[in-house]
C-alpha cells in the first residue's frame, strides 16, 4: 500500500531513508479485524510512504543494523520482532515474560548487541536479537519502568536509559546500571547530539526538558521549555547545531534555533487540537516532522513556521527513524 | 479494550430473532431462554437429572446459535455459527466454503484466536481439506495482537498452546510468531502454568469479572477438552472448576455481585446483565442467560459437553439456606509504575444471605478503569431490567492511574479509553470505577467507605447510586436515607452534605435512577441492610437504626465510630486499619479463600470446596482433584 504525502520538493538525493513507525487505526481494539495498514511505512523517493513488513497495530520503535539494512530490530506490543530478510519474514525473539517494549536501539560499536526499553525494565542482546536476557543490574526494583534507551555512538557499550524515576547510564554494555539523575516521573526521551557527541537532550514527564553537556552524566533543566505539562519527544536537526524540537500534547511544537537559549512554539498552521505525539527532523535537509495523534504526519521546510499535511491521515506516529543509506 | 460480545437490545434482538424463525421456518427453535420467565427456584437435584439438564441448555445454545445462518444462504464470517454447527455436525459444506471466506481477513488478536481454534478443533474431521489449510494459513500470515490483559493472555496462550498442539512438528516458517510449532507450545504452556501459579497462590487479577469470566472460562475448557498432554488438560479442567467455585460463592440467585475486577456501566447497576449470568444459566439453571447467550456463550456451548460442573459447586451455586461470609484474597492488574508494587493485594469480603448480599473489597483500583468496589444487592424474582444495587463511587479520571497500569504516554489514554468500549471513565456522573481516595471496610452487612480526595483532582465528588427500582425512600432528618429494595431494607448515610442529580446516560433504562452527589473532598458513606424478615415494619427499621451509636468527624480525616445493627462497634478512620471490637483488622492473615464452602492458604495451590458432607480438593502441586463424602 502507498499513502501519498506531499510532493517533495526537487532536491538532491536523500542520504537518509525514513522509516515511521506508524498505527493507523482510529479506535482500534485488541481482536477488531485490521482494516487499514499499521507497522513500519517507509518513505519513497516521489515522497510517498510505503508500507512493508507486518500488518500490526502496535509496532512502537525500530533499529537497522548499521551492517545490514536487511536487519531490523522492532519493538512491538507482543515483544522484539526481528526480520534478516529486509521484512518478508519476521520471528518474535522474546518469549511471554517481555511484553510492550518500548523502545529498542543497535550499538553501531557492538552491532551484535542490541537494547530493549521494557515497562518493567531492560533487556539485552548480545547475539543481534535472537535471545533476550535481563540486563538489570543497578536499577531499582520499582521505578525501572523504561520509555527510552539510546546508545551513545561514540563508544561502544555505552548505553543511556530513560526510566521512571530518572536517567541510567551503563558504561559495561549493561552489566551495572546507575542513575545520574533522578526524576519526578518517567523521563520520556534522551537523544545524543549528531553535532557534539557530549551533547545530550531529555525529555520528561514532569522536569521539563533536560541538557548534558558532558555525555550524560551531569544534567540540567533547560530553561524556557514549558514543565507543567508533559514533554514527548526531542529531536536534533542534523543540518543545523543551533536547532532543536520538543513535542507535547499540551503544548504542540516547540522549537529553538538558537541552541536552547529562546524557545517558541510552531504550532501556527497545525490543526487547532494540536496534540503532537512526536517530531522528528530530517537529517537530508532540515525539514520538520510533527506526528499529531490520530489526525496526521505534518512537515514544515521553514522549522514549524508554515506546515503542509503530509499524509497518513488518522495515524498515530510512534517513531522518526532516518537510517544513512550509506549502510546499503 | 475489546469488542464486547455482540450484545444489542432486548427488543432489537427479539426482532432479531422472529425474522430470523420467520425466514427459515423449517429451523423454528423454541423462545430462547433469554425471553422466557425466570427459572425456578433451583434445589439440588439428583446427578443425572442435573446433567440431563445441563445438556438441555447446551442444546439450545447451540439449536439457537447453528439457526442463525441458513446453508442456502449467504457465507457467513462469524465463527460461533460456524462452531455451533460442526458441534451439531450439520451443514459442514457450508462451513467450509464459509471458513474459506472467514480467512481471507483473519482478526488480530485473542478474540479471533480463540473463536478460530474451536473452528479448527470442531472442524478437523469435518471441515474440507481446503478449509483446514486456509485456517492453518491464517495462523501463518497474521501476526496476531497478544493484547496487555490478563484475559487477553489467557485466550492468546491457550490458542497458541491448543493450534501448535494440532500442528506439531513444524517450523517457525510456518507460524506468524517464527517460532517452531515446539517453541510456541513451550512459550505458551510456560505462560499458562505461570498464571495458574498466581491465581493459585496470591488469587487471581482480574478476579470475578461480570464479562470477562468467558474469557478465562472457555479457554480453560478448550484446554481441558482438546489438549494432548493429559497435564494441561487436567489443569484446564482443575482451573474450570476454580473459576466456577468462585462464581458460585458470589452469585445470588446466579447473579453475580459484589465487588469485580472489571466490569461495566450496565452491569454495575443491572447486576444480572453479564455474562457470568450466562454461566450461571448453562451450569445451574439459576437465573436467565443475557440476550444472545451473552454473545461469546456458544463458544463455551460447543465444547460444553465435555464439562460437567461437581455437584460440590452446583450446591454452593444454588444454596442460600444460611447466611455466609467468605473472604477472599485477590490481586490487581499488573501495575508498571506510580506504585511500590508491582500488584497489589485485594482483600474481598461478601456476605451472602437468601434475600441479599452484600461485597467489597478494601479500596484502591484493581484496574483502572472497569473496577466495582463495594454493594448491597438485594435479589428479585426477574432481575432483566432491575438496578436492584446500592453502593457509592469516587469517579476519578487520572492519567496518573492509567500510567500506573498502561504503558502509554499521560494524555491520550483518557481520550482514548473513553473510544474503547469504556465511554463513561472520563465522566463525573459514572458509577464505574474504583479509586485510590477510597477506603471501604465491611462487617456482614454493614459498609463504611471513606473518601480523602486531594484538592485537584478531577472529579471532586461523590456519586451514590440510587435505584429506580427502590420503594419507600425517605430522607431521615437524622441523617439516614431509608430505602426497601426486594426484601431488603436499606439505611445509608451520607457523611457530608449533597444533591439529588438524574442517573448518568452510561446505561441502557437507567431512567428513573438518581444519583446522589456530594461535593465534598472530605466524605464517606455508611451502609447498612438487614432482610424485612427482621422487623415488624419498616418504621420499625427505621427506628433501629436511628437508635445505632454513630460518631464521626471529617477532619483532619474522615473518621466514623459505628455500632452496627449486628453489634459490631467499628473504628474506621481514613488511612488507618480498620478496628473491629477493639481488635485491629490485620491483612496480612488474609487467607487465599476463607468461608464455610472455599477454603484455601496463601500460597497454598490448593482448594478445597466443601457443602454439607460434600468435598472437592482441587490440588495445583499434584495436579489431582480428590472428592469425598465426608463423615458426619
Amino acid at each position: 500500500m502507498t499513502l501519498t504525502g506531499a510532493a517533495v520538493p526537487a532536491r538532491a538525493a536523500p542520504a537518509h531513508d525514513l522509516y515511521l513507525c506508524a498505527s493507523i487505526n482510529q479506535n482500534y481494539v485488541v481482536g477488531a479485524k485490521l482494516v487499514t495498514l499499521s507497522g513500519i511505512y517507509r518513505r519513497a523517493a516521489d515522497g510517498s510512504y510505503q508500507h512493508f513488513g507486518q500488518n500490526y497495530p502496535y509496532i512502537i520503535s525500530l533499529a537497522v543494523d548499521p551492517r545490514d539494512p536487511a536487519v531490523i530490530q522492532v519493538a512491538s506490543l507482543n515483544g522484539a520482532l526481528r526480520t534478516t530478510d529486509g521484512g518478508r519474514t519476521w520471528r518474535t525473539g522474546t518469549s511471554w515474560d517481555v511484553t510492550e517494549p518500548k523502545d529498542i536501539c543497535v550499538d553501531p560499536n557492538a552491532a551484535d548487541h542490541v537494547y530493549l526499553a521494557l515497562p518493567d525494565g531492560i533487556a539485552v542482546s548480545t547475539d543481534r536479537g535472537t535471545t533476550w536476557p535481563r540486563r538489570e543490574n543497578g536499577l531499582p526494583e520499582r521505578g525501572k519502568y523504561t520509555q527510552v534507551i539510546q546508545v551513545d555512538r561514540t563508544h561502544a557499550d555505552r548505553v543511556l536509559a530513560g526510566c521512571e524515576s530518572g536517567i541510567y547510564l551503563t558504561e559495561d554494555g549493561a552489566k551495572t546500571w546507575r542513575r545520574v539523575l533522578p526524576a519526578k516521573a518517567t523521563v520520556t526521551d534522551l537523544r545524543q547530539s549528531p553535532h557534539d557527541p557530549r551533547l545530550w537532550l531529555a525529555t520528561t514527564q514532569a522536569d521539563g526538558a533536560l541538557v548534558s553537556r558532558d555525555g550524560g552524566l551531569t544534567w540540567k533543566k533547560l530553561e524556557g521549555v514549558p514543565s507543567a505539562e508533559a514533554l514527548y519527544n526531542v529531536a536534533f536537526d542534523p543540518t543545523n547545531p543551533q536547532r532543536y524540537a520538543i513535542s507535547s500534547w499540551t503544548y504542540g511544537v516547540l522549537a529553538t534555533e538558537d541552541g536552547g537559549k529562546t524557545w517558541t512554539d510552531r504550532n501556527a498552521g497545525l490543526p487547532a487540537e494540536h496534540c503532537v505525539f512526536r517530531v522528528g527532523i530530517d537529517p537530508d535537509n532540515g525539514r520538520l516532522y510533527a506526528g499529531l495523534y490520530h489526525v496526521a504526519l505534518y512537515g514544515s521546510d521553514d522549522f514549524g513556521r508554515t506546515w503542509r499535511n503530509d499524509g497518513l491521515e488518522g495515524s498515530i506516529i510512534y517513531n522518526f527513524v532516518f537510517v544513512p543509506q550509506a549502510a546499503k | 479494550m475489546k469488542p464486547r460480545p455482540g450484545s444489542p437490545t432486548m427488543k432489537a434482538s427479539v426482532l432479531l430473532f422472529s425474522a430470523l424463525v420467520l425466514w427459515s421456518a423449517p429451523r423454528l427453535v423454541a423462545q430462547p431462554a433469554w425471553s422466557r420467565p425466570p427459572p425456578a427456584p433451583v434445589t439440588a437435584q439428583d446427578e443425572a437429572a442435573r446433567r440431563a439438564a445441563y445438556l438441555a441448555r447446551v442444546d439450545e445454545v447451540l439449536a439457537w446459535r447453528a439457526s442463525q445462518a441458513s446453508a442456502t444462504g449467504p457465507l457467513i464470517t462469524d465463527m460461533s455459527t460456524i462452531a455451533a454447527k460442526l458441534a451439531r455436525h450439520e451443514d459442514l459444506d457450508f462451513c467450509s466454503r464459509s471458513v474459506i471466506a472467514a480467512m481471507k481477513e483473519p482478526g488480530s488478536g485473542p478474540f479471533w484466536m480463540f473463536p478460530a481454534v474451536s473452528v479448527a478443533y470442531l472442524g478437523r474431521d469435518q471441515l474440507s481439506p481446503e478449509a483446514r489449510t486456509a485456517i492453518r494459513d491464517a495462523w501463518r500470515s497474521v501476526l496476531q495482537v497478544r493484547g496487555d490483559t490478563e484475559n487477553h493472555w489467557a485466550m492468546y496462550y491457550t490458542s497458541l498452546y491448543l493450534m501448535a498442539d494440532l500442528y506439531p512438528d513444524e517450523p517457525g516458517t510456518s507460524w506468524y510468531t517464527g517460532k517452531s510449532s515446539a517453541e510456541n507450545l513451550a512459550e505458551a504452556r510456560d505462560y499458562l502454568i505461570h498464571w495458574m501459579d498466581l491465581a493459585t497462590t496470591i488469587g487471581q487479577g482480574e478476579f470475578n469479572p461480570t464479562h470477562y469470566i468467558g474469557e478465562y472460562a472457555i479457554p480453560m475448557l478448550y484446554l481441558a477438552t482438546w489438549a494432548k498432554d493429559p497435564a494441561m488438560r487436567q489443569r484446564g479442567r482443575m482451573m474450570l472448576d476454580w473459576i466456577f467455585a468462585d462464581l458460585a460463592e458470589n452469585t445470588l440467585n446466579g447473579m453475580l455481585r459484589g465487588a469485580n475486577a472489571r466490569t461495566d456501566d450496565t452491569s454495575v447497576i443491572e447486576r444480572w446483565n453479564a455474562l457470568a449470568s450466562f454461566f450461571s444459566w448453562i451450569l445451574h439453571g439459576s437465573t436467565p442467560p443475557t440476550v444472545n447467550f451473552g454473545g461469546w456463550g456458544p463458544y463455551f456451548a460447543v465444547a460444553a459437553r465435555n464439562y460437567e460442573v461437581p455437584e460440590v459447586i452446583h450446591r454452593i451455586a444454588v444454596d442460600r439456606g444460611a447466611d455466609y461470609v467468605q473472604r477472599d484474597l485477590k490481586r490487581t492488574r499488573r501495575r508498571w509504575r506510580n506504585s511500590d508494587v508491582l500488584m497489589a493485594p485485594i482483600y474481598k469480603t461478601s456476605y451472602m444471605r437468601r434475600d441479599y448480599a452484600v461485597g467489597s473489597y478494601q479500596g484502591g483500583i484493581a484496574d483502572p478503569i472497569q473496577t466495582h468496589v463495594w454493594d448491597v444487592t438485594w435479589a428479585v424474582p426477574d432481575p432483566r431490567g432491575v438496578h436492584n444495587t446500592m453502593f457509592s463511587v469516587h469517579p476519578i479520571s487520572s492519567g496518573f492511574d492509567m500510567q500506573m497500569y498502561f504503558t502509554e504516554l499521560p494524555d491520550q489514554m483518557i481520550k482514548g479509553v473513553t473510544k474503547e468500549s469504556k465511554p463513561s471513565y472520563d465522566s463525573p456522573d459514572k458509577f464505574l470505577g474504583g479509586s485510590r481516595f477510597e477506603q471501604v471496610f465491611q462487617d456482614r452487612d454493614t459498609v463504611i467507605a471513606l473518601y480523602d480526595i486531594p484538592a485537584g483532582t478531577r472529579f471532586p465528588h461523590i456519586n451514590g447510586f440510587f435505584s429506580k427500582d427502590l420503594v419507600n425512600l425517605t430522607e431521615d432528618p437524622s441523617g439516614w436515607i431509608f430505602a426497601q429494595g426486594g426484601r431488603a431494607y436499606l439505611a445509608y448515610r451520607p457523611l457530608a452534605p449533597y444533591t439529588w442529580e438524574k442517573s448518568s446516560s452510561w446505561t441502557e433504562n437507567d431512567k428513573g435512577d438518581r444519583r446522589l452527589c456530594s461535593p465534598h473532598l472530605k466524605n464517606g458513606t455508611i451502609v447498612q441492610a438487614a432482610d424485612v424478615d427482621e422487623f415488624k415494619s419498616f418504621a420499625d427499621f427505621q427506628a433501629a437504626i436511628r437508635a445505632l451509636p454513630l460518631e464521626f468527624k471529617l477532619e483532619p480525616v474522615p473518621t466514623v465510630r459505628f455500632t452496627t445493627l449486628r453489634g459490631a462497634v467499628v473504628d474506621c478512620a481514613y488511612g488507618q486499619a480498620p478496628v473491629v471490637n477493639g481488635a485491629k483488622l490485620d491483612y496480612t492473615k488474609w487467607k487465599l479463600f476463607e468461608g464455610p464452602y472455599l477454603n484455601a492458604e496463601k500460597g497454598s495451590r490448593k482448594l478445597t470446596l466443601t457443602h454439607g458432607r460434600l468435598e472437592r480438593v482441587l490440588d495445583f502441586n499434584t495436579l489431582t482433584i480428590t472428592d469425598r463424602v465426608r463423615e458426619n
